[in-house]
């Protein structure tokens, strides 16, 4: 495969996301500048300027007609995707560290960043879709995490029955989406939580930490279903949709000790695992940074990265990584291909 | 994939890629439609030796349909912001340029210190070596024969019980008859594996792997260069549980270099398999089947 190298942004990238329908991809980095791109041929779609800081996150909606970006400015916007127009900003007191919409669109979380004198809160905004309407300024949930560490990431689960949070200390924590109380919280990493990416439906999903693992969560519970380990830090991690189950982590080495070493050494490779068996599968090196973020595609077809060199890197998977197949994965195609009956019968 | 950022405006078909500048020089090209769908060109034109040719192509011209999300296909046609406005559609080579090819394929039991690409010092190696022709003794392949990936398979040709060039630490001296009987292929053996080493065989090599490997490994030669090798464990699964299909590969072309081994669970299947797959039509070439040379 041939990547599509994205060179629109003069600094550190810090997230990229797909469009649900995986042809758009949205990237904002530490210039002030969020960028649209097609997926399919790279082609720059354009950029959302009103920014004043370096921006941390970005989220679309499942139409793809709104965006929302938050970074240092103290400032979440929303933008309208298709003409560039700013809809609507709310301000903090301190940076948007994480926001994301819900799985219909319909709310809209951030989080701000805890500082001195300032606690992370979690905002939930009520969103009307309709990209010509009045968005409010008021939130219908502001979350006070007192009593846990700082905030580092945060997401709706499935239905948005819940949010989960990921914590500086690796905890992962879960919160009611309609009241706002504290549900269950989980110790499952040794480091602060990078980052937090669902699976398609939201029942589950995988936490990437600074402590060299990656683990798979059940959504409701948060037990720990898998785990991956790496032997460098990980910044991000992104589970692939079905038919084929991988996960990607993204990493590398400290971006401030990067200088020291040569760029093998610092393993800037994207590395995939085996979603069920926990084996590393493979990986695909060319960046000279570490991966801030990783993000595959919804449709499965490709996946994209970004690094702290400033590139995203955009891959269409070739046929091997499709027909990669465990022999029990295959016994199991060829026994249901061969005696659909006894399928029916476990069922 | 990349194919997108590549095409050229303008080029429609593969066939017209010759034709059209030799279609001005003399006669123009005949073209008639044939009853089942096909075309049939007839072109007049000089060669680079300067005598004319008359060439005959058999075309079939296919549409491939596309579905595509209406609101991706709207997408793709909204008008650019930005800083992009107003400029043409097409990926613009400030901010949009294609990457060297990667060669990306999970395989079980990654490891990191296998890389998936050469390193630039491990090309500038191949580089030599391909300078200096090379030729397996065991595959032909442009490798050493130490690093033919069917050292532990195949015996060399036309080598199959050669005196072993190590001295066996038994009997020194006695080099001509001793061992040769047992290690043909004149490879150096390490102590511990050798015979009489005290029981110590079976060390690193998981006891009787190779044995297993040997009685129930097809190769299978006059193989398509376009297989896969899905392609052939399709037709041989068809015979029993497979264990293995090596393909093997051009480096350079990713193409198939005309043989592969195929090793069976069972040895029964494989004598099936030998049989019955020896002789198949496949992607216009005729499988020719056998078993695996032995080597020990």
């Amino acid at each position: 495969m041939r990547p599509i190298l994205l060179q629109g942004h003069e600094r550190a990238l810090t997230q990229v996301v797909f469009s649900k329908e995986g042809d758009l991809i949205f990237s904002v980095s530490k210039d002030h500048i969020p960028s649209a791109w097609y997926a399919a041929n790279g082609e720059r779609f354009g950029a959302y300027k009103g920014h004043q800081g370096a921006l941390w996150t970005v989220d679309v909606d499942p139409t793809t007609t709104l965006l929302a970006t938050g970074g240092a400015d103290n400032t979440m916007r929303l933008w309208e995707v298709k003409t560039g127009r700013e809809i609507k900003k709310w301000e903090f007191n301190t940076s948007i560290r994480r926001c994301e919409f819900s799985e219909d669109g319909r709310q809209l979380l951030g989080v701000t960043e805890k500082r001195t004198g300032q606690l992370s809160n979690i905002f939930v905004y009520d969103i009307n879709p309709d990209p010509e309407a009045e968005q409010t300024s008021e939130e219908s949930l502001k979350i006070v995490v007192e009593d846990l560490p700082r905030v580092t990431v945060a997401g709706f689960s499935a239905l948005s029955h819940y949010i989960v949070t990921g914590h500086d200390s690796g905890s992962v924590a879960q919160w009611d989406a309609k009241t706002g109380e504290l549900l269950n919280e989980v110790f499952s990493h040794e480091e602060s939580v990078m980052d937090l990416q669902w699976s398609a439906d939201r029942t589950y999903f995988i936490t990437a930490s600074k402590d060299k693992t990656a683990k798979l969560h059940d959504a409701t519970t948060l037990e720990v279903l898998k785990t991956y380990v790496a032997d460098t830090p990980i910044n991000s991690a992104a589970i692939t949709p079905e038919p084929t189950n991988y996960v990607i982590l993204g990493g590398g080495q400290a971006a401030m000790d990067v200088t020291t070493t040569s760029a093998r050494q610092g393993k800037f490779e994207a590395r995939f695992y085996h979603k069920i068996f926990e084996d590393e599968i493979g990986r695909v090196r060319g960046h000279f940074g570490p991966l801030n973020y990783v993000a595959v595609s919804p449709d499965g077809k490709c996946y994209c990265s970004g690094g702290e060199d400033g590139y995203v890197r955009v891959h269409h998977f070739d046929p091997p990584y499709f027909d990669f197949k465990y022999e029990v994965e295959r016994e199991k195609a060829r026994e249901v291909k061969d005696h659909p009956e006894r399928l029916e019968d476990r069922l | 994939m990349a194919a997108n950022v590549q095409n050229t405006p303008g080029r429609t078909d593969w066939a017209e890629d010759d034709t059209e500048d030799l279609a001005t020089a003399i006669p123009a090209p005949q073209i008639t439609k044939n009853k089942d769908g096909t075309e049939t060109i007839v072109t007049v034109f000089i060669n680079d030796d300067g005598k004319r040719v008359k060439r005959t192509q058999r075309i079939r011209r296919t549409v491939v349909k596309k579905r595509e999300n209406p609101r991706v296909a709207e997408r793709r046609g909204w008008t650019k912001i930005g800083t992009e406005a107003g400029k043409a559609a097409g990926p613009r080579p400030d901010t949009t340029t294609l990457g060297e090819n990667i060669i990306f394929r999970p395989v079980m039991g990654f490891k990191s210190g296998q890389a998936q690409e050469t390193a630039p010092e491990d090309e500038k190696k191949a580089d030599q070596l391909k300078k200096m022709q090379i030729k397996c003794r065991i595959c032909s392949g442009d490798h050493f024969t130490t690093k033919c990936p069917f050292k532990d398979t195949m015996a060399p040709e036309g080598e199959a019980a050669g005196a072993p060039a190590d001295m066996d630490d038994r009997m020194p001296g006695d080099g001509a008859g001793a061992g040769g009987a047992t290690r043909p292929g004149g490879s150096y053996v390490p102590p511990h594996l050798r015979d009489g080493a005290g029981g110590a065989t079976g060390g690193e090599r998981m006891g009787g792997k190779f044995e297993r490997d040997d009685l129930a490994t097809l190769r299978v030669t006059n193989v398509s260069e376009f297989a896969e090798e899905s392609d052939l464990r399709e037709i041989f699964e068809r015979h029993g549980r497979v264990t293995r299909v090596f393909l093997a590969k051009d480096r350079e072309t990713g193409r198939a270099k005309g043989f592969a081994f195929v090793s069976y669970a069972d040895r029964s299947d494989a004598a099936r398999a030998c049989e019955r797959v020896d002789g198949y039509g496949f992607g216009h070439l005729i499988l020719k089947v056998e078993f695996a040379k032995k080597t020990a």
